[in-house]
C-alpha cells in the first residue's frame, strides 16, 4: 500500500489537530494579537487534508479501493476497530467535505471578521471538519456512529455560538434533542446488530443479512432504528425542525450545515442500504418520509420571509428525494443527487452569506435591488440556482432526468414527487431572487458594495465548480458517462417542471405589504406553510408534554410519597419515643416489677416450647 | 503489599490527629495531601504489580486474625476491585486538593478524609465477608460526620436519614452474611460460592434477597435512594465528589462480589426481575431529574439512573456486560466527581445552584466561561457522546444485556437518551443566554444588567476539574488498558453460574 493511502487514518485527525491547537486562542489563554493564528492553523491543516485527500484518490483511482484497519477495542466476543474504506465514492465524498471545509474557513475569515471569538469558531469547525472526514471514510456501523455523534455534539456547539441570544439558546437545545432521539434509536439499532451479527463491518453486514432469519417484528424494529439516525441528520419530517431553527447560527456553519453534514447522514444510510432489505416497513417509511420531506419542505420554504430559513428548507425537500433513492436501492442516483446538491447548496448559502453580511438583514421584505452593486454575489445566487433546478444543463438536472428515467416506469407517483420538488424549488429561488436582488432597494440595501476578496474569492471558485458540475460528477466515476443518454420523454418532463416553476415565479405577485393574503383559506394555507405545519407547537403539545408531565408526576410521587414515607417512619418513631418517655415513672418498684415480669414471660416461653 | 494501602491512609489521619500543638490549616491540608499522594502513587505501584490476564484473586495477604468466628485478615486484588482502588485513591486526592480555606476543624476533617478512603481500599481488597463488612461499617461514620458538621443548612436531617439508611443496609449485609453461616453451620466467611449442596435453594434466595437490599439502599437503587439528594444537597463539594465518585460504588461492588460472585446458582432466578428493576431505577431517576431545579439534585437523581444500569449489566452477568459494568463504575465515579466539582465552583462564585436563578454564566470576563465548557464537557460526557468515558461504558452494558435482557435494555436506553435532556436543560439554564445571577423579572432593563461580575477562577481551583476532564475524554478515546485490565475477571465471573452448574452436574 502507498504511504498516503497507509497514512489515511490521519485524515480525521487533521481536524480534530485544529481543534486542539486553536483551544489556547478559544480559551483566551493566548490573549496577544488577537485569535488570527487559530484561524490559520485550520486553514493549514483542512489544505493539508484536502491535498492527503487528493493523492489518495490518485492512488485509488490508478490501483483499485483500499481498506484500512486499526483494532480499537477487544473484549469478549466484541471486537471494535477502525476502519477505513479508501473507494473512489468515499474518497470523492471526502474531497466534497474538506474542500467545502476549507471554503467555509475562508469564507469564515471575511464574514467573521470582527467576531470576538473566532478562534472558539476554528476549534468547532475543526471538530466538525473532522469527524465528518471520519464518517465519509468508516467502512463500519460503530465508527460511523461513533462521529455522528461527534457531529451531534458539534452541531449543538456551532448553532450556540452566539450562546447569549435567546433564540439562540432554544435552536441548539433543539438541534442536540432532534438529532439525539435519532441516534438514540440508531443506537439500539446499533447495539441489537452487534449481538446479532457479530461484526459491525458493512461488509460483513452485507454477507450476514444474506443468510439472516428475523423474526418479522426485529427486522422491522431494526429497520426502523437504522434509518432514524439519518433522519435527524438529514432533518427529515418529523424531524426537521432542528435545521430551520439552526439557522441562528453562524452562516459559515450554515454553509457547512447544509451541504456537507447532511450528506454525511445520507451516505451512512446509503452504506446503510442494503441491510434494509431486512423490512419492507422501513423502505415504505423511507418512501413516505422522503415524500412528505420533498413536498413539505419545498412548500414550507416558499412560505418564509427570512432568507436563510427559506434556502435551508430546501435542503429538507432535496435530501428527501435521496431518501426516495436509496428507499428504491438506486445508490448511484442518491450520491448523483448528494454531490450536485452539496455543491450548489454551499454555493447558495455563500451568496445569501454574502448578502446578510454586507446589509446586516435576513428579512426578505426589507431586501431588495442588490443585482447591480453586488454582481459576484448575485451571479453565485443564479449559479448555484441553475445547479439546484432542472433548467440548465448542470448537477441536478442531470439527476432530476436520472430519476425521472428510473422512477417513470415503475414509480409514476414518485416521478411526479420529484417533479413538483423541482417546480416549487424553481419558484422559490426565482421569488427569492426577485426579492433580494431586483425589488426597488430598501433603506438596509442603498449602500451594499460587493463583499471582500475573502469571501468573494471561495464564492467565485464554487460557482466555477458549480458550472462544472456535470463534468466533475462523470469524471469521478465512468458510469456517469450514461448520463447523457437521457431520453428526450424525461427531458422535456424535467424542463417542463423548471420552466412551470420559473414562470410561476416570475408572474407571482411580490408586494410586501400584501405578502399574507387577504383571501381567508389562502391566508391560512400562508400560516400553515410559513409556520411549518406548526410542528413546533405539535411537539410542544404531545412529546415535551408529556416528558414533563411524566418528570413532574416522578418527581412528586418522590417527594410526596417515598421520601414523604420515609419522613412519616421517622417522625412516627420520634412521636414513639416522645410517648413512651412518659410512661416511665422513675420508681424503683416498677423497674424490679418489669424485670421480673419479663424473667417470668422468657421462663413460661421456654417451658411452653419445650413441651 | 496490599496492606501498605491500607497503612498508607490511616497513618496519615494518625499523624494528623497526634500532630503536637495546633498546625495550621494549610500544613494539615499538606498533610494530607501528601498521603493521598503516597496512596496513589503505591495503588500505581500496584497496578504494575498486576497480571491482568489472569482472573483470580492476586497478590494475596492472609492472616489469621479471630478464627473462631471465621474473621480473617485475608486481602486481594482483582480486576474488579483494582479499577475502584485506583478511582478511590484519585478521587480522593482530589476531594482533599479541592478543599480550601477550611475554617472549622480542619485536623478532623482531614483525618476523616484519611479514615474513609482508607476504609474503602479495606472494603474492595477484603476477601473475607466479615472483615468487608468492618470497613464497610467503618466509612459509614467518618462520612455522617463530615455531612453533619461541614455541611449546608439542613444537614441534620440530611446526614441522620443517610446514617439511618445506610445503617439499615449494614444490618441487612450482616444478617445475610450470618444467616449464611447460621445456615451452612461453618464460619467459613471466604469467598467461595455457595452451591446447592451446603445450601437449599429457597434459603439462597432469601440471603440473595437481603443482600441486595443492602446493597441496593447504597448503590441506591429506587426506591430506597431518597437519602441520596438530600446527603448531596446538604454535603460540601469534596464530600459529594466521595459519596458519588467512590462511596456509591461500594455498592455496585457488593452486588458483582457478594451477590452475583456468592450465589451463582440462585442468581439467574432472580436476574429477569433485577433486569425490571434496573429499567426502572433508570428510568425514575432520570425523569426524576428532570424536575429538579438544584444543580447537585439533579446530578444526584443522574447517579441513580446511571448506577441503575450497572445491576442491569450484573442482570445479565455476561462477560461484556460485566467488563461494561467495571467500566460504568470506573466513568461514573469520573464524570459525576468533574461534575460536583463543577456544581461546587458555580456555587462558590454565585451563591446559589438555583437552575431559575442562574444564566449566561458562560459569559466571557464577567462568568465562568472556563467552568461553563469543561461542564460541557461533563454533561456530554454523562449523556453518553462518543469519545468519552460515558459512551464505551453503556455501550458496553447494552451490548452485554440485549441478548439476555432485550426489554430491560432497550428502556435503559431510553433512560440514557433522558440523560440528554435534563443536562442539556441544566447548560442552557445555567450557562447560555445573558449573564444574571438573579430570578428573572418582568422588568427587562433589571434583568440585562451589566453590572455583574463574578469573582475570577483561579487555574489551581480549576486544576482537579481538568484533571478529570482529561481522565473521562482519555478513557473514552482509549478504552482498551481498562479493558485489558478488567476482562479476565468479568470473564472469570461471568463463567461462574456455568461452571457451577457443570459441577453440580458432574457431581450429580
Amino acid at each position: 500500500m502507498p504511504l498516503p493511502s497507509q497514512l489515511a487514518w490521519l485524515i480525521p485527525l487533521y481536524g480534530f489537530c485544529g481543534m486542539v491547537l486553536a483551544l489556547p486562542w478559544a480559551s483566551v489563554w493566548i490573549k496577544r494579537n488577537g485569535p488570527r493564528p487559530a484561524a490559520y492553523l485550520n486553514l493549514l491543516l483542512t489544505l493539508v487534508a484536502v491535498l492527503h485527500g487528493s493523492l489518495i484518490l490518485r492512488e485509488v483511482l490508478a490501483h483499485g479501493p483500499q481498506h484500512l484497519d486499526v483494532p480499537w477495542f477487544q473484549a469478549a466476543d466484541l471486537n471494535l476497530r477502525i476502519g477505513m474504506d479508501l473507494s473512489v465514492t468515499n474518497l470523492a465524498a471526502l474531497e466534497l467535505v474538506t474542500v467545502m471545509s476549507l471554503a467555509c474557513q475562508v469564507f469564515a475569515l471575511g464574514y467573521l471578521d470582527k467576531e470576538w471569538s473566532l478562534a472558539r469558531f476554528y476549534a468547532l469547525v475543526g471538530f466538525f471538519e473532522g469527524a465528518m472526514a471520519g464518517v465519509v471514510l468508516s467502512s463500519n456501523l460503530f465508527m460511523s456512529y461513533f462521529l455522528l455523534e461527534m457531529l451531534t455534539l458539534s452541531t449543538y456547539l456551532l448553532v450556540g455560538f452566539w450562546y447569549a441570544q435567546p433564540l439562540v439558546v432554544t435552536a441548539a437545545r433543539d438541534a442536540f434533542l432532534t438529532k439525539r432521539v435519532g441516534d438514540v434509536l440508531l443506537l439500539m439499532a446499533l447495539v441489537a446488530l452487534s449481538a446479532w451479527a457479530g461484526s459491525l463491518e458493512f461488509q460483513d453486514l452485507y454477507r450476514w443479512i444474506d443468510t439472516a432469519q428475523l423474526a418479522p417484528l426485529p427486522a422491522a424494529l431494526l429497520g426502523l432504528g437504522l434509518i432514524a439516525g439519518p433522519m435527524g441528520k438529514c432533518a427529515q419530517f418529523p424531524m426537521h425542525l432542528w435545521l430551520d431553527e439552526a439557522m441562528e447560527g453562524p452562516n459559515p456553519a450554515s454553509i457547512l450545515r447544509n451541504s456537507a453534514v447532511v450528506t454525511c447522514g445520507a451516505l451512512v444510510l446509503l452504506k446503510l442500504m442494503p441491510l434494509l432489505r431486512l423490512s419492507p416497513l422501513a423502505i415504505d417509511v423511507l418512501l413516505v418520509v422522503g415524500s412528505i420531506s420533498a413536498i413539505g419542505g419545498a412548500l414550507v420554504a416558499i412560505a418564509q420571509v427570512d432568507l436563510k430559513r427559506a434556502c435551508s428548507y430546501s435542503t429538507t425537500s432535496y435530501l428527501g428525494l435521496v431518501f426516495l433513492a436509496i428507499a428504491l436501492q438506486q445508490p448511484l442516483l442518491a450520491l448523483l443527487l448528494l454531490f450536485a446538491h452539496g455543491l450548489a447548496k454551499a454555493l447558495l448559502f455563500m451568496s445569501v452569506g454574502s448578502v446578510i453580511a454586507t446589509t446586516n438583514c435576513q428579512n426578505l421584505t426589507e431586501l431588495g435591488g442588490l443585482a447591480s452593486r453586488m454582481p459576484a454575489t448575485t451571479t453565485a445566487f443564479l449559479v448555484a440556482a441553475a445547479g439546484l433546478t432542472g433548467l440548465l444543463p448542470l448537477g441536478c438536472f442531470w439527476c432530476f432526468g436520472l430519476m425521472v428515467e428510473t422512477f417513470l416506469p415503475e414509480h409514476p407517483l414518485l416521478t411526479a414527487v420529484v417533479l413538483l420538488t423541482n417546480a416549487l424549488t424553481a419558484f422559490n429561488l426565482v421569488r427569492l431572487f426577485r426579492q433580494v436582488f431586483l425589488a426597488k432597494p430598501h433603506a438596509k440595501t442603498r449602500r451594499t458594495p460587493e463583499v471582500t476578496w475573502l469571501m468573494a474569492l471561495p464564492m467565485v471558485s464554487l460557482a466555477v465548480v458549480v458550472l462544472l458540475s456535470p463534468l466533475v460528477l462523470s469524471r469521478l466515476d465512468p458510469a456517469l458517462l450514461h448520463l447523457r443518454a437521457l431520453s428526450s420523454g424525461s427531458t422535456l418532463l424535467v424542463l417542463g417542471s423548471s420552466l412551470a416553476g420559473l414562470l410561476a415565479g416570475v408572474v407571482v405577485q411580490l408586494d410586501e405589504f400584501w405578502s399574507r393574503s387577504l383571501f381567508r383559506p389562502l391566508r391560512l394555507l400562508q400560516d400553515l406553510l410559513a409556520y411549518d405545519f406548526y410542528t413546533e407547537r405539535i411537539y410542544k403539545g404531545t412529546i415535551v408534554a408529556f416528558v414533563a408531565g411524566l418528570a413532574r408526576l416522578i418527581s412528586s410521587v418522590d417527594r410526596v410519597f417515598v421520601n414523604g414515607l420515609v419522613n412519616r417512619i421517622g417522625s412516627a418513631s420520634l412521636a414513639s419515643a416522645e410517648t413512651l418517655k412518659f410512661s416511665v415513672s422513675g420508681q424503683m418498684q416498677t423497674y424490679v416489677f418489669t424485670v421480673v415480669a419479663a424473667i417470668l414471660l422468657l421462663l413460661g416461653s421456654l417451658v411452653w416450647l419445650k413441651a | 503489599m496490599l496492606s501498605l494501602l491500607l497503612l498508607i491512609p490511616f497513618l496519615g489521619a494518625a499523624t494528623l490527629l497526634l500532630w503536637p500543638s495546633t498546625p495550621a490549616p494549610g500544613r494539615m491540608r499538606a498533610i494530607a495531601i501528601t498521603a493521598l499522594a503516597l496512596q496513589l502513587v503505591w495503588s500505581l505501584r500496584v497496578l504494575v504489580a498486576f497480571d491482568p490476564s489472569f482472573g483470580g484473586m492476586q497478590l494475596e495477604e492472609s492472616v489469621a486474625w479471630v478464627e473462631s468466628i471465621g474473621l480473617n485478615y485475608q486481602l486481594g486484588v482483582d480486576g474488579l476491585s483494582l479499577p475502584l482502588v485506583l478511582i478511590n485513591a484519585a478521587l480522593t486526592l482530589v476531594s482533599a486538593v479541592c478543599t480550601r480555606d477550611i475554617s472549622q476543624r480542619p485536623r478532623i476533617y482531614f483525618s476523616l478524609l484519611l479514615v474513609i478512603s482508607g476504609a474503602v481500599n479495606g472494603a474492595f481488597l477484603a476477601e473475607n465477608l466479615l472483615l468487608f463488612f468492618l470497613f464497610y461499617e467503618l466509612e459509614l461514620i467518618p462520612l455522617w460526620l463530615l455531612i453533619s458538621i461541614w455541611g449546608g443548612a439542613d444537614r441534620a436531617y440530611a446526614a441522620t436519614k443517610f446514617l439511618i439508611f445506610t445503617a439499615i443496609s449494614g444490618v441487612l449485609i450482616l444478617g445475610a452474611f450470618l444467616g449464611l453461616a447460621l445456615f451452612t453451620g461453618t464460619v467459613d466467611f471466604s469467598l467461595t460460592p455457595i452451591v446447592g449442596e451446603r445450601l437449599a435453594m429457597g434459603s439462597q434466595v432469601v440471603l440473595l434477597l437481603a443482600l441486595l437490599v443492602g446493597f441496593g439502599i447504597k448503590i441506591p437503587l429506587v426506591p430506597f435512594h431518597t437519602w441520596l439528594p438530600d446527603a448531596h444537597t446538604q454535603a460540601s463539594t469534596p464530600v459529594s465528589v466521595l459519596l458519588a465518585g467512590v462511596l456509591l460504588k461500594l455498592g455496585t461492588y457488593g452486588v458483582l462480589r457478594f451477590c452475583l460472585g456468592l450465589f451463582p446458582e440462585a442468581w439467574p432466578l432472580i436476574a429477569p426481575g433485577l433486569a425490571i428493576w434496573a429499567a426502572v431505577s433508570v428510568l425514575y431517576g432520570s425523569l426524576a431529574a428532570i424536575a429538579q431545579r438544584d444543580m447537585k439534585r439533579m446530578v444526584a437523581y443522574s447517579s441513580v439512573g446511571h448506577m441503575g444500569t450497572i445491576l442491569l449489566a450484573a442482570a445479565a452477568a455476561t462477560p461484556l456486560s460485566l467488563l461494561g459494568a467495571v467500566f460504568q463504575m470506573v466513568s461514573h465515579g469520573l464524570i459525576s466527581a468533574l461534575l460536583f466539582l463543577l456544581v461546587g465552583i458555580v456555587y462558590r462564585k454565585t451563591g446559589t445552584r438555583d437552575l431559575d436563578v442562574l444564566r449566561g454564566l458562560l459569559n466571557p470576563e464577567r462568568g465562568l466561561p472556563f467552568t461553563g465548557s469543561l461542564m460541557i464537557l461533563g454533561v456530554m460526557a454523562s449523556a453518553g457522546l462518543p469519545g468519552m468515558a460515558g459512551f464505551i461504558s453503556e455501550f458496553l452494558v447494552f451490548r452485554g444485556s440485549i441478548s439476555a435482557f432485550p426489554l430491560a435494555t432497550l428502556l435503559c436506553m431510553v433512560g440514557s437518551g433522558l440523560t440528554a435532556v435534563y443536562f442539556l436543560l441544566l447548560v442552557n439554564r445555567a450557562f447560555f443566554g445573558r449573564l444574571a445571577i438573579t430570578p428573572p423579572t418582568a422588568d427587562p432593563s433589571a434583568d440585562g444588567r451589566l453590572d455583574i461580575r463574578l469573582l475570577g477562577v483561579d487555574l489551581r481551583e480549576t486544576l482537579p476539574a481538568l484533571g478529570l476532564s482529561l481522565a473521562v475524554v482519555g478513557l473514552g478515546v482509549w478504552p482498551a488498558g481498562l479493558g485489558l485490565l478488567g476482562e479476565a475477571t468479568s470473564t472469570a465471573l461471568a463463567q461462574l453460574p456455568a461452571l457451577v452448574a457443570a459441577a453440580q452436574g458432574g457431581l450429580g
